[in-house]
């Protein structure tokens, strides 16, 4: 049996498998060193990335609900100089494609971040976070309206000429319309979906469970929402797709690439099980060899709905 | 180190009023593993999605009873999570993150040991207690809860320790009232001790206070929702002092034992 070609390219990223991994899930990747290869994955995404380090929300920050978790950290990382100079040296050595996740409180700090990491060796992309729903300026007032999305896009557009990724907000009316701006500024490929913004109360006490009162919604209860949107996208812009949302299985992954998207990342399940990037990546393999089907690009974007 | 294995359920024991004492194959973590460090543990069927951390009760020794070459973990019977790992039975399959997080360390001072648990919060000191005892070291305990059946494990934590002073919030068992009552008579008599602590954050709050009041040193072993166990979820965060500054430790990582000095509550 021959083993299946599993590399896309998301504009000019080649990548040897569509599985990479989302951010905020997945650290700076180094962590998850003891339970995986990263050069099995197709690529990682790092936490998002500030000009300084952020301590991120109080807690209560997690609470996990109805086959999903909400959670609201507060953008909480270690700024972009340490990334660069702690974390990028020893990522560099693994053949996996890095993405930077960028988000910045004012245009300037976005264009800061950007204009850092395109001095630097070993990024293959910049995701540019415009839809985190947990701070006030963590990206999602930009995100939400087209011409704010499109002005963001414009600034680190010209900040640099590494691949440029918008990740896009799900809290809007019509993802169509974000999808459009970014592609109309020079996005090399929108990612989709961030969470969606929800409540728990805890009934005792009254009150939110989590301390900032609202928090995103992620795992296998937003999948539908998620293929559905890819799928809608796929329809409105040319640009590739990197679809996201509850992905457990390769399975899963499946429905995100028939809908439309080139890659996909997993999220909430490297919390469940650190490995399973991994291993969604092998059996995507699998399923394609069980079908005799050469290469993953065979069933991109093919869904048939008559 | 740290590994995600599969294991199998030796035994799932009922211990009476909700509590139950988990046994599973030790795949030779046992002997490095710390007392307070912890586990997260799959919970079976697809009801609930996230692992739930526990710490670890027995290593290889602990408990004379146990099935030699098993580890031991301690829970209560709260919630769906809970529910669903008291079904399990002999041969059930069980997925175990672990060992993880710092855990109790002991300072080689002539400190009298006083251990301060919290209902459930007694899971990690069985373990602990045997290391004492293997070092030679006596410890008393406070042992709290809501009421006499919330109080897990009693009748060996009486022969393990030099005594167990037991309150309980509506009486029903020692003396009605919080840890705290004892515990200040304890610090009130100048000796020279060493806290440790498990429970709910309002108890360990309130020990906290207590024992940085009194100068006395003092580790809290603590608990907080988790997504991950291994640092990267960043949901366990708790704030610190650092220097001065306030910031947030994971209490995965950092954690879970820290000394109440460093907590900024």
């Amino acid at each position: 049996m021959v083993t299946p070609d599993l590399s896309v390219e998301v504009g000019t990223v080649r990548l040897k498998n569509p599985v990479l991994t989302a951010s905020g899930t997945f650290g700076y990747g180094l962590e998850f060193q003891p339970f995986l290869e990263l050069s099995e994955l197709g690529g990682l995404v790092t936490k998002g990335l500030s000009p300084k380090p952020r301590r991120g929300n109080p807690p209560e920050r997690i609470v996990e609900t109805p086959a999903g978790m909400l959670n609201a950290i507060g953008l909480q990382n270690v700024g972009v100089d340490a990334f660069l100079s702690d974390k990028l040296p020893k990522l560099r050595a693994f053949d996996t494609a890095v993405v930077a996740n960028v988000f910045g409180e004012t245009e300037a700090e976005y264009v800061e971040v950007c204009e850092k990491l395109d001095a630097s060796s070993g990024i293959a992309a910049i995701e540019l976070n415009v839809s985190c729903p947990n701070t006030e300026c963590g990206g999602m007032i930009f995100g939400n309206d087209p011409a704010s999305l499109a002005t963001i896009t414009r600034a680190c557009r010209r900040a640099t000429k590494l691949p440029l990724w918008v990740k896009l907000s799900p809290n809007v009316t019509d993802i169509r319309e974000t999808a459009r701006a970014a592609e109309g500024e020079g996005a090399d490929a929108v990612t989709l979906v961030n969470t969606f913004v929800g409540m728990a109360v805890d009934v005792e006490r009254r009150r939110p469970v989590l301390a900032n009162v609202s928090g995103g919604l992620s795992g296998p209860a937003i999948r539908p929402l998620a293929v559905w949107m890819t799928w809608q996208v796929r329809g409105a812009v040319k640009i590739p797709i990197v679809g996201m949302g509850g992905i457990m299985t390769a399975r899963d992954a499946l429905e995100f690439l028939i809908a439309g998207a080139t890659a996909v990342q997993t999220g909430t399940v490297n919390f469940v099980t650190p490995s399973s990037a991994a291993t969604v990546a092998r059996d995507l393999a699998s399923w394609l060899t069980q079908r005799g089907i050469r290469s993953v690009r065979e069933i991109v974007g093919t869904m048939r709905t008559t | 180190m740290m590994s995600d294995f599969a294991t199998t359920v030796v035994r799932n024991v009922d211990l009476g009023r909700g509590s139950f004492l988990i046994e599973f194959e030790d795949p030779g973590l046992g002997a490095a593993m710390r007392p307070a460090q912890f586990f997260m543990i799959g919970i079976p069927g697809n009801d609930v999605l996230l692992r739930r951390p526990f710490s670890v009760c027995g290593l290889p020794g602990t408990f004379d009873d146990a099935t030699p070459g098993t580890l031991q973990v301690l829970y209560r019977v709260y919630g769906r999570a809970t529910s669903l790992l008291a079904s399990l039975k002999r041969g059930a399959r069980l997925d175990v993150l672990g060992p993880l997080g710092r855990g109790f360390e002991l300072r080689g001072d002539d400190a009298e040991i006083v251990l301060v648990a919290g209902g459930i919060g007694s899971a990690p000191f069985p373990a602990f207690l045997k290391e004492l005892a293997r070092r030679g070291r006596k410890a008393s305990m406070i042992y709290g809860a809501r009421s006499a059946a919330e109080l897990p494990l009693l009748d060996w934590f009486e022969e393990h320790t030099e005594r167990v002073t037991v309150t309980t919030d509506d009486g029903s068992a020692g003396t009605k009232g919080l840890v705290t009552l004892p515990l200040t008579s304890i610090l009130g008599d100048k000796r020279k001790v060493h806290l440790y602590a498990c429970g709910p954050n309002p108890m360990l709050k309130a020990v906290a206070r207590l024992a940085v009041e009194a100068g006395v040193p003092c580790d809290l072993s603590l608990e907080a929702p988790m997504a991950c166990g291994f640092g990267v979820c960043l949901g366990c965060v708790v704030p610190v002092k650092v220097d001065g500054e306030t910031r947030y430790e994971r209490v995965c990582v950092e954690g879970p034992v820290v000394p109440a000095s460093r907590m900024a509550w």
